[in-house]
């Protein structure tokens, strides 16, 4: 209780300094804000250190001083990229974005410099048909064991028989909601945009995010969460319409306004949900009986990746159980690899945010490719936005 | 051969003038021209732009409406909240402000112009937030006040960032007011008051309309403060081309948008011009 | 009888400082209803300020400003009877001419009715020969269209004292010639009292009533032109206004000694170190060789001005010497030559005695 008291403080002048320079850092849990502003960027350049528990033989080949990342906010473990640079000299550059959308449109611009990125399950195989991702060397990527990994997340990775992309973790998109502030018990998405529009008349979010936001809407009504049916777009779109002057905010970034408490519920993703519950008890993470969406970020070298060699050899790193344990416990979401699970402490194991039981999961869609390119999904998202 | 002076005048004015309109060229020009040949192409199926010659984007501008709507009117309407704030700042730094203290305060109207914009506006974040100001309002007896997230908090973000710019040229302008023409009016029966609407504020109207101008103009492009104070529900015809070309991205349908924007400012300037000429008489008002 | 029947405006002991700095000392001054008075000096001396303090723009740190019978010490500048025609006429650069001149008569309350306010423009126009330039903008008119319509902004509100703060200064001499003849003939149109502020001193001479030379914060003099001039109360007035030699003498019973040892018949009562002050015009040149005075030397310089010349003489032991002469005759022999020797005679009359 004592955490959600002081929660509710105005917050002070060292908060608000620490808040920013987390700011800077680049890992804050603002997905949209960082994405739109591009200002994300942060670069954590270390002197060359001893070589650490890594195994540094890997690293035939001149790997450079400097490579770059794109990925999600607050979805690493700073220390991993520092002791990578300890163990290789390669300076780790850090690129946060909003979505999956925006990575796309960076890639097909061109010029990047990405050396490494994070897409989402339903992208790889459009990446793959662009010819913007690069087949696998497997024989750079020793620490990743096939065997270990679930294929039921890690399938989409491989286009054709052939690998373009590494899993980094799976996840599921469900609600979090304040239960302080909503009475109403909520277990669905139908339910979700119904109080949306009652009890917690504007106090509840739903993302900047095409897939998720139409995806739910979609679900509420019946329909496939990766439905492009014009009908049933259509409904959706309406379903939307009206509920927008209702909504607090249309935003990916809303952890702060959860934990501010101005926003009483949200669309939320596992890692965190994860977080959400661990700092404030009262909000809980729901997935909808309805539906809802399941995923899997991956990882994946762009063609154009200027410093290909690092970023295999962050790669293989990250593959490393060793290190992907770490991260996993720093990020909150679920992992696909049977050896890190192994090595994951109980209390995380447990914790049926991140490891929901399987019946809860049986309602959930991946998302689907087709979603990422459909004009009338984009469109629509854009439109509901607009209106 | 020696040089004429004709010659060598012109060769002056190339050496003044050529690194800017190379700089012009090369990021203005360039990038607008780009615009055009997207604005009369096609989406690619995975989005993004492919050849075509098509004016089906701009059939499409109707969807938008809300969005341009919003912006014509939020873009002056926050030019003038910007306006009545900055008038009175400006009037006291120009006029009634200590000579010595004159540019310590004008330089603390600048400062905070070094820092982000988005830096600053993030901190209203904080302050409107609930755990700002609607926290000391309970406190009060005001329980679950929301100001994040509404046109107002925009309104304010835009006052707020756009401070500076209103009361610079309006400073300037009443800086160099003649005071004698204060004492005229005294002297011909006008109380301050009476003066001030009658000299003062005619006067510094020049630095006014440079200001209303230039701030709104500018806001015809915002959309951080839309985005970050409004929640991503006020939105800016701004905010609908970050949409479309980092998450829908529809390259055309996006061009289509800015070109057409861009056309209704350059109209707007025109008339506006127009006006002020009439207005003064003359040719010399620098609008922008 | 009071004394605002006679006076439109009176210093009082009138003391301006600002900081440390006393720009105007223990002023006592009336001036008569209906006269134009000139306030004469050079730069700094004051007399801008003491303008002011009357216009409202500066307030005495001591003693009193009346206007009429009113001390308006504490009255603001907008509610004071007077009007002031600025030294760059600060005329309102947004305005056409027609609305610059209405500007005071629509400031007035109760309010004017606007076919009254254009028929008095109309008429003030007319009084500065501006008739027809009513619509045209400030910055499209000459200078000395300008002062006009600055003088028709003032006087077109019948004030009881039109100031005017170095109005021609800003003009070419040709048309300040014009000008002055013009306000002195406006001022006996309108009867209204006009103080005049100027550094020039042959404006001052030529166009007022009476003339108040300042210098360092105080009145000099205070006296009818040509008072001032034959009169100056002492050596600062004497040498401001118009020309004057000086030379210093020691009085003695019947005569003043000279540097040079000569001697000039003097029936005073001065005794002692002594400056001499003589106008160019009251002494005469004559070559040598016939009368020749107490004075003898030789001309350095000479300055042929149609009607007049100007002869420059040096005399051992003396100093220099403008003389003045007349020409007498269209001879060009009667025009002394540099170099040659001659004697210097004066009228004593002229002749005036200052303490050293």
């Amino acid at each position: 209780m004592s955490k959600s008291y002081k929660d509710n403080l105005p917050i002070t002048a060292s908060a608000l300094t620490d808040e920013f320079m987390r700011f800077k850092r680049g890992s804050v849990t603002r997905r949209h804000f960082l994405g739109v502003t591009g200002l994300g960027l942060a670069a954590s350049v270390m002197s060359r250190g001893l070589p650490g528990a890594f195994n540094a033989e890997a690293f035939a080949g001149n790997l450079g001083t400097q490579m770059s990342l794109a990925t999600w906010p607050n979805y690493h473990d700073p220390a991993t990229f520092e002791n990578f640079t300890k163990a290789t000299g390669v300076a780790v550059e850090v690129n946060v974005f909003g979505s999956n959308e925006e990575m796309l449109a960076k890639l097909q611009a061109g010029g990047t410099g990405w050396d490494l990125f994070v897409p989402t399950n339903y992208t790889i195989s459009t990446y793959a048909k662009l010819k913007l991702i690069d087949p696998l060397d497997m024989s750079k990527l020793s620490a990743f064991s096939a065997a270990t990994e679930s294929p039921r997340f890690t399938h989409e990775g491989t286009v054709d028989g052939v690998t373009y992309a590494l899993p980094k973790n799976w996840g599921t998109t469900g609600m979090s909601i304040n239960t302080a502030k909503v009475k109403t018990p909520i277990s669905s998405w139908k339910q979700y945009f119904e109080v949306a529009m009652t009890e917690a008349d504007g106090r509840a979010m739903v993302h900047d995010y095409q897939l998720t936001t139409i995806g739910s809407a979609l679900v509420s009504l019946g329909y496939s969460f990766n439905s492009i049916k014009s009908d049933e777009l259509a409904k959706a779109e309406e379903l939307l319409i009206k509920l927008k002057p209702h909504l607090y905010g249309i935003n990916s970034d809303y952890q702060p306004a959860m934990r501010s408490t101005d926003a009483w519920m949200t669309m939320c993703w596992t890692n965190d949900g994860a977080q959400l519950a661990r700092d404030m008890p009262e909000i809980i993470y729901v997935l909808g009986k309805d539906g809802g969406e399941i995923w899997t970020d991956f990882y994946a070298i762009p063609k154009s990746a200027a410093n290909k060699p690092a970023g295999y050899a962050l790669l293989n790193y990250l593959m490393t159980p060793e290190n992907a344990v770490k991260e996993h416990i720093a990020n909150g979401a679920p992992t696909t690899d049977s050896r890190v699970l192994a090595m994951l402490p109980a209390d995380v194991t447990s914790n049926k945010i991140v490891y929901p039981d399987e019946a809860a999961l049986t309602p959930l869609e991946f998302g689907a490719a087709i979603t990422l390119t459909d004009p009338n999904r984009a469109e629509l998202m854009a439109r509901f936005k607009a209106a | 051969m020696a040089m004429t002076i004709a010659t060598r005048k012109r060769l002056v004015t190339a050496l003044l003038i050529g690194p800017s309109a190379a700089w012009l060229s090369l990021f203005l020009v360039l990038p607008f021209i780009a615009i055009l040949v997207f604005s009369v192409g096609e989406r690619a199926p995975e989005g993004g732009y492919q050849a075509a010659f098509t004016f089906a984007q701009f059939m499409n501008l109707p969807a938008r409406a809300t969005a341009f709507w919003n912006t014509m009117i939020l873009a002056p309407v926050g030019a003038f909240f910007c306006l009545l704030v900055a008038y009175p700042t400006a009037y006291y730094l120009a006029i009634k402000a200590p000579a010595r203290y004159r540019m310590l305060l004008v330089s603390l109207v600048v400062v905070p112009f070094w820092t982000s914009l988005l830096v600053r506006t993030y901190a209203w974040i904080f302050i409107l937030g609930a755990r700002g100001l609607p926290n000391l309002l309970a406190l009060i007896g005001l329980p679950d006040v929301r100001l994040l997230n509404t046109p107002g908090a925009v309104l304010l973000g835009i006052v707020y960032g756009y401070l500076p710019l209103m009361i610079m040229p309006i400073y300037v302008s009443l800086e160099k007011l003649d005071c004698r023409l204060l004492e005229a009016s005294a002297d011909l029966g006008a109380s301050p008051v009476r003066s001030f609407f009658n000299v003062t504020l005619p006067l510094s109207l020049p630095g006014v309309a440079t200001g209303v101008a230039l701030v709104t103009i500018l806001l015809l492009g915002e959309y951080l403060i839309p985005q970050l104070l409004g929640g991503g529900k006020v939105f800016f015809i701004g905010n609908a081309l970050v949409d479309l070309f980092l998450q829908s991205r529809n390259w055309p349908y996006g061009s289509a948008i800015a070109v057409t924007l861009v056309s209704v400012v350059v109209l707007i300037i025109t008339l506006a011009m127009r006006l002020a000429w009439r207005f003064a008489g003359t040719r010399q008002v620098d609008l922008v | 009888m009071s004394a605002s029947d006679i006076h439109d405006i009176e210093f009082r002991s009138v003391t301006k400082r600002y900081g440390d700095v006393t720009a105007v000392t223990d002023i006592n001054l009336a001036v008569p209803k209906g006269a134009f008075v000139a306030l004469l000096g050079p730069s700094g001396c004051g007399k801008t300020t003491c303008l002011r303090m009357i216009g409202g723009f500066e307030q005495p740190s001591e003693g009193d400003v009346f206007i009429g019978d009113i001390r308006v010490n504490d009255l603001p500048a907008y509610r004071r009877p007077v009007n002031m025609v600025f030294q760059h006429y600060a005329l309102f650069p947004h305005l056409d001419v027609e609305n610059n001149v209405a500007y005071g008569l629509r400031q007035q309350r109760p309010r004017i009715a606007s076919a009254e306010i254009g028929k008095r423009v109309g008429a003030a126009l007319e009084m500065v020969r501006l008739t027809g330039f009513g619509r045209r903008r400030i910055h499209e008119l000459s200078g000395g269209q300008q002062q006009r319509v600055a003088l028709a902004r003032a006087i077109v509100n019948k004030p009881k004292v039109l100031l005017l703060d170095e109005p021609l200064a800003a003009l070419d001499r040709k048309l300040r010639t014009d000008m002055q003849m013009e306000l002195q003939s406006l001022q006996r149109d309108l009867g209204i009292t006009f103080l005049l502020v100027t550094h020039d001193q042959e404006e001052a001479l030529s166009m007022s009533d009476l003339v108040c030379v300042m210098s360092a914060g105080r009145i000099r003099q205070f006296a009818r032109p040509q008072e001032v001039y034959d009169r100056p109360a002492d050596l600062f007035v004497a040498d401001f206004v118009g020309k004057t030699n000086k030379m210093t003498v020691t009085a003695e019973p019947g005569l003043l000694r000279l540097g040079n040892g000569a001697t000039l018949p003097f029936a005073g009562p001065e005794r002692g170190q002594a400056v001499l002050a003589l106008r160019p015009e009251a002494m005469r040149i004559a070559r040598s060789g016939a009368s020749g005075g107490p004075l003898v030397g030789e001309v350095t310089h000479r300055i042929f001005l149609g009607s007049l010349a100007e002869y420059s003489v040096a005399v051992p032991g003396v100093g220099e010497f403008l003389i003045s002469t007349n020409r007498h005759g269209l001879d060009a022999n009667d025009l002394i030559e540099p170099g040659e020797a001659v004697s210097i005679g004066y009228n004593p009359e002229a002749l005036r005695l200052y303490p050293a």
